[in-house]
Parts: structure tokens; sequence; C-alpha cells
């Protein structure tokens, strides 16, 4: 982001689509650099695929954040209340909940963070795919258009 | 032989009754402004307040209200079940016969008895200012009377728009009048129509002076706000910003609050309900304190004709963030050189952080989009526009 874009936005002439450029340029090289890799990004831009069908890059750096966020966290936590009265016994009646449950959830939440896993993988390997598949053709594209205007050997 | 001089405005519903959308402000608004030149009008609309029920709530007949005689007529009853299943297949792009398209149309809000006036006094109105387009009443109506009929549609890009029906009411009623070039370019790649048949209207925006920190003051806001005004529902994006903003605040932890002004309810995840503030519907000025109070109006909506809460944010001295998608709302920003606007959640994050950090380039920004409203959308500029395309559409020598 060039201060310039920021000294100038009072002074006439000044041109907001270069400070718009400056700050998606910021963004794009935040997101190569892997600082928007994050469950809650992938969880945010839920609503926001819609719009996103026609960017070439999103698709993978969305996978990139659903990777962070598709095994769910089966670990040991805190067991908190926030009631006032009979603190200690609910907090302990929890805790025997959550160990009771624990043998029948442990097996049926590793199996769904193995099933996670395995559909990331193959939505990134098809991602992959497609995307070299698509660079190929647009290389063959451009051979043989530049063969087509007679510039390239035939 | 000379036209009568009366005009009549058919909209679905009577802002600020109940009622809140920008294309009934927008037409209420170029009624009064018609009145008001002298002009006499017939502002006829229906007895519903929700454009989800369309359900009678206001009593029939007329009523004299900010200067206008407002005819309030009865809805039909609807097929809704069958209503909603063809709405659904247009919204997901399946095929849908021109039969089912008008059944939509005809079971979406319908008045007979309005219609029924519009065929009694046709002959009394030099025009009739139509709109938004994808209503059956606004439709049939116009179709009904198309030698008279200037639609004012309020075009999005969106899947009712490419309704073969719709082609038919472009190219039979006698002019559009778009709210901005977009708009109008828009509608020139969806239907033919002579460009000769259409000019840009829009609305005006009376200036206003507010206390920018009365609407925190009042309602006990101590940390920064960003601002949404408007219908709240999945159309307007409103789910979108709920969910950039709790990221926002998660990934950034800044306590920076979303004030929401308007109807609707709010799908917010639970995390971010204690961070949010819901004023409802507000007064203008009440809202006009909200927007001069907040950090940004942010406006994530992809289907706009033409932004009128966008347009008075500026006006109160405050910054856009759209969304990149709006084409409308960034050739507001872009022409104003006061807002921004976001592709996805890293822009999102990166241009509100920037707007949180650089209080000077704020300001300067707003101040860019005061100028910019006041010099273009001032009310003599678009009354001047509004009276000429009375003119070159329903000339009083028919």
């Amino acid at each position: 982001m060039s201060e310039n874009s920021i000294l100038s936005i009072g002074a006439p002439g000044f041109n907001v689509d270069r400070l718009v450029a400056d700050l998606q340029a910021t963004a794009d090289r935040k997101m190569k650099a892997g600082v928007y890799a994050d469950a809650r990004v992938a969880r945010a831009e839920k609503t926001n695929l819609v719009n996103l069908r026609g960017s070439d890059d999103f698709v993978s750096f969305y996978l990139t954040c659903l990777r962070e966020a598709v095994f769910v966290d089966i670990s040991d936590f805190e067991i908190h209340e926030r009631r006032r009265f009979f603190t200690p016994l609910l907090v302990a009646f929890k805790k025997a909940i959550w160990k009771i449950l624990k043998f029948y959830t442990y097996r049926l939440w590793s199996q769904q963070n193995q099933i996670n896993g395995l559909i990331i993988t193959g939505l990134e390997g098809m991602e992959e795919q497609t995307a070299a598949r698509l660079a190929a053709l647009e290389q063959r594209l451009a051979r043989l258009e530049q063969q087509a205007s007679g510039h390239g050997s035939p | 032989m000379a036209r009568p001089d009366r005009i009549a405005f058919v909209c679905p519903r009577y802002a600020g009754e109940g009622a809140v959308g920008g294309a009934e402000t927008l037409l209420k608004n170029l009624a009064i402004h018609a009145a008001a030149a002298g002009i006499p009008v017939d502002f006829l609309t229906t007895c519903a307040q929700s454009h989800h029920t369309w359900e009678n709530n206001l009593p029939a007949g007329v009523k004299t209200t900010d200067g206008l005689q407002v005819h309030f007529f009865p809805t039909d009853a609807r097929d809704v079940p069958r209503f909603l299943r063809i709405q659904q297949s247009i919204d997901r792009g399946r095929p849908v016969s021109e039969t089912d398209e008008l059944f939509w149309l005809r079971n979406g809000v319908y008045s007979s008895a309005l219609l029924a006036h519009l065929d009694r006094h046709a002959t009394d109105y030099r025009a009739i200012l139509l709109g938004p387009y994808l209503f059956g009443l606004s439709y049939f109506a116009a179709l009904a009377h198309p030698r008279q009929a200037l639609l004012v549609p309020c075009l999005h890009d969106e899947p009712f728009a490419r309704l073969t029906c719709m082609k038919r009411l472009f190219s039979e009623t006698a002019g559009c009048l778009f709210n901005s070039q977009d708009e109008r370019e828009l509608a020139m790649e969806l239907f033919t129509f002579p460009a000769a048949k259409s000019r840009i209207v829009g609305m005006g925006l009376d200036p206003f002076a507010v206390d920018s920190t009365a609407f925190a003051r009042r309602h006990g806001l101590t940390a920064p706000y960003v601002l949404y005004s408007g219908r709240r529902e999945p159309l307007k994006g409103t789910p979108l910003l709920c969910d950039y903003m709790q990221t926002f605040r998660e990934r950034s932890r800044r306590d920076v609050k979303l004030v929401f002004t308007g109807s609707g309810t709010i799908d917010a995840p639970p995390a971010l309900r204690p961070h949010l503030f819901d004023a409802g519907f507000v007064s203008e000025t009440e809202k006009h304190e909200a927007m001069a109070g907040a950090i940004a109006f942010l406006h994530p909506s992809v289907n706009e004709s033409f932004g009128i809460v966008l347009l008075e944010a500026f006006l109160a001295r405050t910054p856009g963030l759209v969304h990149a998608r709006s084409r409308v709302l960034v050739s507001q920003c872009r022409a104003s050189g006061a807002g921004l606007w976001f592709r996805h959640y890293p822009d999102f994050e990166n241009q509100l952080l920037w707007l949180l950090d650089h209080p000077e380039a704020r300001a300067a920004l707003g101040s860019r989009g005061h100028d910019y409203v006041a010099r273009e959308y001032a009310w003599p500029v678009i009354e001047r526009k509004f009276m000429e395309a009375l003119d070159a559409f329903a000339p009083r020598r028919a």
C-alpha cells in the first residue's frame, strides 16, 4: 500500500481505483504468504462462493482454508460452568457425561475426520488436475492461434 | 390532442407506511417532487407492508400524505406454494415455461382493484410511472397501458431479469427511466430496445447536517462501529456481512461493532450477537446520525440498481465499503472517489483495517463523497432530468 495513495485522497485528480488496486494487491500478497489460510476464512466465505465463480485463484485458496477446517477437534477441553449455584457439582456432572459418551463419540468423530480428509484430498486433486489441463489447453490454443496467424512454425 | 397533466405512480408498497425498500423510496420521492413542481399526482399502491406475505395490513382508500393523494388498494389472493415452486426454479436457473412465468408474476403481488382503477382512469393520466420491474402489479399495469407506461425498472442482474416475458415489458413500454448508466447498460444487454427510449434519472437527496456522535451516545456505543441500513435478507448480502464481521473480530481482535438499521431478521452467528446492535426501523434523522458516526457504511449486496443508502452515507461524510460484484455500487464508489470494494474476505479484512487505521484518509474519502452527492444528486438536477424524460416520452401533445 503506497503512502502516496493516502496522501493524495484529498487532492484533485485522486483516483480511488489506484487505492483499491493497491489494497487488493496487498491482500493478494498476504493470501500467497498464507496469512488467510484459516478455517474461519473458509466459514466466512461460504455465502460469497457464488460470487467467486469467475476467479481462477480463489478455488485453490478456498481449499487451503478448508484444509484448516476439515478436522473436527476431538481432544479433551476444559469444562466450565457459568451458573453461580452448584458450580462444582455441575462441572463434575458434565465431566462424567463427557467421559461416558467419549467411548462412542470418539469413534464417530474419528471416522468423520477420515471422511473429511479424504474428501478434501480428492477435491484438491481434482482442482490440481483441472488447473493443469486448462493450462495445457491454453498453451495449445495459443500455439494454434499463432500458427493460424502465420507467425509460428508450421 | 392535448394530454391531461395528471400523472400516476404505481408501486406495490408505499415507503414509510411500515415498509422499507429502495425502489419504493425512489418512486415516492419522485412523486413528491413532481407534485411539488405543480404536476397533479396520484400514487397508486396496495394495502400490503410485507414484501414476503403481501398481506393487506393497511386500510383501503385514499389518504393524503407527504403532499400526495395515495390510493391504497387490496392485494388479491395468491397461490403461494406454486408461486414458491416456480420462484425456486427461476432462482436455480431451470427452464420455466412462459405460462409459469406469468403465473409467478400474477401470484407475487397483484391487485385487480388497482388495475380496474387504472382501466377506468387511464385517459386521465398523461403518464403512468411504474416500478420495480419484477412485480406482477407493475408488469400487468404497464402492459395494459403501454403507450402511457414509463417503467422505473430498478433492474438487477438476477435470474428474474432473464425471464422471457420481461422482453415484452421492456420493448412495449413507452420509455424507461433508469437510475444509473450501469443499470441502463445491463438493460441494453438483456433486452432489445432503442437507447432513445431510455433516460437516466435516479433520485435526489436533500443535504443534511447531523451530530456524528449522537447515535453512539444515545445507544451507549463506546466502540467504533460499521453500519448497514436497509432490508436484511440473503439477497442483500446481510448473512455474508455477519459472517465477515464475526471473522474480522476473531482474527483482528479489534472491537468493532456491527450496527443495523432497517427491517427484517438478522441471521448472525451466535458469537457475533453481543457485538451487533439492531436499531430497527429508525427515523431519517437517526439513520443519518448512525451513518455520520460510522467508520464505514457496508453494502454487501450484489443486486443493486441504485445505492440510495450508500449515497446517503456519502452525504453523511462516511466512506463506503461495497461488494466488487455490484457494478452499480462500485461505479458509485469510483465516480465519487469515496468508497472501496472487496472481492472476498481477505480484501474485506485488509480494507476495513486500513479504514480503521487511517482516520484522516477516511475523513478525506467521506468529504469527497459528500461533495459528489451534493453536486450530482441535488434535487434540482434530478427534477430537471425527470421533467425532460416526461416531456420526451409523454409529451403534453399526443
